[in-house]
């Protein structure tokens, strides 16, 4: 998983890189607080953070405050670096966003053990988001299926009861096409009622569901 | 030979057209409701035993239809024919008393196929 540590301070940055590499996280780092602001806004920014509390050109708590504004899918889960231990600075950092605090000079254990709590947090929050767009998914399959299916019954068994009653083989082949198309349609409503997984395929700048991976 | 009839159950009036005449060119009698209600009124007065049914009706659903028919009438063949169900619908089909399930749009020939065979297994029943 990918983490942003936040911190101006050349040793304790290093220090912090070190451990949360050898913890096998894939680490961004930022060495001051506008710089993490800007990286926490991109669309494929780190879900966990670590930011110190002082920082030039902007500090950890502004940065705790602006990303609360944001509307995220998944809250960044973020844990000040503080070396503020008063109830009331500890207070103020909750207040202004923060999921959790570690006062320095932090123990690597208790670290680790504070990162590992919001990687399982930021973890349960995306299968959650995927169990809800899987539900969307589902019902839209559902809606399709109950609008589209009706009317290409009826092109289909029409298709069909004209062909028997028709002669002429210019025609004939013409409806055959008719009715070929309809039951390939048919064929992707099925599909779309077996989805049971979110899956996507990129599809010009956007997503699609990808129907043969969704589904069974 | 006697008289075969069909019911067919279905809210969209161009399904109903379409079937009954699939089903009368094969030389079947057919009668057609719109609506659940529609259809228990026509089997109180005519003997139908093969029936077809849509499940998303206004009103009583096509599986509370089959059910209910069941009740009385545990020699009939009753087909559902639908746009749209997902696999818990689909056991509740069984539950409910359907004897095959037919997702649309379905070739005719499956259907006619199903009527034959319908009126066949009736016709063994009744030989015993």
């Amino acid at each position: 998983m990918r983490i942003l540590i936040a911190e101006d301070e050349f040793t304790s940055h290093r220090i912090l890189r070190a451990v949360l590499t050898k913890w096998n996280y894939d680490v961004v780092s930022a060495h001051d607080g506008s710089e993490a602001w800007e990286k926490l806004q991109r669309e494929d920014a780190p879900k966990l953070a670590v930011l110190d509390w002082m920082m030039p050109k902007m500090d950890g708590l502004e940065v705790c405050y602006k990303l609360r504004q944001m509307e995220k899918t998944i809250p960044t889960y973020i844990i000040l670096l503080t070396a503020r231990d008063s109830k009331k600075d500890i207070v103020k950092g909750f207040e202004a966003g923060a999921d959790d605090y570690i006062a320095k000079p932090f123990d690597n254990n208790e670290l680790r053990a504070r990162i590992n709590a919001g990687r399982r947090i930021v973890e349960l929050q995306a299968s959650l988001v995927e169990k809800d767009k899987l539900q969307g998914v589902i019902e839209m399959a559902g809606a399709v299926n109950h609008e589209l299916n009706q009317p290409m019954q009826v092109i289909s068994g029409l298709s069909e009861l004209l062909l028997d009653s028709l002669d002429d083989n210019h025609i004939k082949e013409d409806l055959k096409e008719i009715k070929a198309q309809v039951k390939s349609m048919g064929e992707i409503t099925r599909k779309l009622t077996r989805i049971t997984r979110y899956k996507t395929k990129s599809y010009l700048t956007s997503k699609i569901i990808d129907l043969d991976s969704a589904a069974e | 030979m006697t008289e075969k009839k069909i019911l067919v159950v279905d809210d969209e009036v161009a399904i109903l057209n379409m079937l009954k005449r699939v089903f009368s060119k094969e030389g079947y009698t057919v009668r057609s409701a719109e609506s659940a209600e529609e259809a228990i009124e026509i089997l109180k007065h005519d003997r139908i035993h093969v029936m077809f049914l849509d499940l998303n009706l206004p009103g009583m659903t096509g599986v509370e239809l089959c059910r209910q028919l069941r009740k009385k009438r545990p020699m009939d063949i009753i087909y559902a024919v639908t746009g749209y169900v997902s696999l818990f619908e689909l056991a509740e089909c069984r539950e409910a008393g359907f004897d095959d399930y037919f997702h649309k749009p379905v070739e005719l020939e499956e259907l006619l196929n199903a009527a034959q065979d319908a009126f066949k297994k009736i016709e063994r029943w009744k030989k015993r």
